[in-house]
């Protein structure tokens, strides 16, 4: 943000003729119904699997706990991204293209790089987090649900190395009662580092909510849109069902 | 690591930035060009000088190139901001503005400042309209307690200026108020930022 200083001091005056004309022009006859343009308030319509992902991007982002692979879309997008990929390099195969042909795979390249990197840094949130909580996750069924194959594999060998490597450097020349990786000492933390529910989140409501209970006892119904700071434990149910969005 | 460092607390600026350009704006195209389908839907026909929508990134690659003009959404204007600022100084609440306004105004009048009218007094309102909700969410903070703290009409990208602040300060009440599992998981976390 150290850059917002200079944000709006910019300075630069424009012809408003020219502006005026701008906004007036026409739009194009055989314009298909599009949702509308910057609105001022987001309308709730139908998400494309791009905005799915980046909803799920987020909300792995800020949610303490790893949450339910996103399949699907991502594997949809990905066959999209290659199908991009091929129609992009095929037409910069072709010697003949036009300037407006150069125009259209420039514009198709740049967005399959802007598809990537978000299902990239989606796929390293979650990498982070499995490599973060592996004994966890190896000791929880119910979590491993939450993963994707490969990530389950990933998990189990991480474990494994680690324990491997904490029992050649250190542990095997400890005493036997000593040796345990999961031990569960009254009043200490426990060993075995878990996701913090309680951590605090910002929840954005993308419909009006069923009430949830908060921790001192009250109920909370969020209308959409609502704007909410609340412990991850809290929301962790309607982030699951897709009601709310972390932001 | 998977994820650097600065990367695990917050989400910065930029990837906002991304993420607000996928919105659709309206332009006045210079070149012409045919429906064409992307990942995230069909676009075009460009055909000058008919208005039409794309998303904010293209929007942004052609104004750079000199390939179009953006037409600057209804709120982006020095009327509709001059109200939501004297809104914003007389009423204690947050006034509405869109949930992105700031990216999307910042995208818009880095490149394409000769299409806003009057675009330095827009950017001089943008920055006057920042400080009075900074001030106010500032005052937030003194309501924080362990539960819920509603923030309506917060934008997004203010969410993210007081996040670590606010994060930390509601997980700290968390703490001390908790029950004695509750503590023991709260210092487990604290051991792993340590290590």
């Amino acid at each position: 943000m150290d850059d917002d200083d200079d944000f709006f001091t910019n300075l630069d005056s424009g012809n408003d003729h020219f502006q005026n004309r701008l906004r007036n022009a026409p739009h194009d006859d055989d314009d298909v119904p599009m949702p509308a343009a910057l609105p001022l308030f987001e309308e709730g319509e139908g998400e494309t699997p791009l905005q799915q992902l980046i909803r799920h991007w987020m909300n792995e982002r800020h949610a303490p706990d790893v949450l339910p692979f996103a399949e699907d879309v991502l594997s949809g997008l990905l066959d999209h991204i290659r199908r991009q990929s091929e129609t992009v390099q095929l037409l910069r195969s072709d010697p003949s293209s036009s300037e407006e042909e150069h125009f259209r795979t420039m514009l198709a390249q740049t967005e399959v790089e802007r598809v990537k990197f978000v299902v990239r840094s989606y796929l390293r949130t979650r990498l982070f987090k499995i490599e973060k909580f592996a004994r966890y996750i190896m000791t929880n069924p119910e979590v491993q649900q939450r993963l994707s194959e490969n990530e389950v594999d990933h998990a189990r060998r991480f474990a494994k190395l680690t324990d491997q490597h904490f029992y050649v450097s250190v542990l095997q020349g400890l005493p036997d009662n000593q040796q345990t990786l999961d031990d569960k000492t009254p009043f200490l933390p426990p060993m075995i580092a878990e996701p913090d529910k309680s951590h605090a989140v910002f929840v954005h409501a993308r419909q009006r909510c069923p009430p949830v209970r908060l921790l001192d006892g009250s109920t909370l119904t969020m209308q959409k849109g609502h704007v909410s700071l609340t412990p991850y434990s809290v929301v962790e149910q309607l982030v699951m069902r897709g009601e709310v969005e972390l932001v | 690591m998977a994820l650097p460092q600065p990367l695990r607390v917050s989400i910065t600026p930029t990837e906002l930035e991304l993420i607000a350009s996928e919105q659709l704006v309206d332009v006045v195209p210079l070149i012409t060009m045919e429906k064409t389908a992307f990942i995230s839907g069909a676009y075009g026909p460009l055909r000058p000088p008919n208005k039409c929508r794309i998303p904010l990134w293209m929007a942004v690659n052609l104004k750079l190139k000199k390939k179009c003009h953006i037409v600057p959404p209804d709120w982006l204007t020095v009327e509709f901001l001059q109200d939501r600022l004297s809104e914003e100084t007389s009423e204690p609440e947050f006034s509405r503005l869109p949930f992105r306004f700031a990216e999307i105004a910042r995208a818009i009048l880095d490149v394409a400042s000769d299409d806003v009218q009057n675009a330095e007094k827009v950017r001089s309102l943008l920055k006057d309209l920042r400080e009075a909700r900074q001030s106010k969410s500032r005052d937030g903070l003194s309501q924080i307690d362990n539960s819920e703290l509603s923030l309506p009409n917060l934008c997004l990208m203010e969410i993210n200026e007081i996040r670590p602040y606010f994060v930390k300060a509601m997980n700290v009440f968390t703490q001390l108020k908790g029950q004695p599992e509750a503590i023991n998981k709260d210092a487990a976390h604290e051991d792993d930022n340590d290590a």
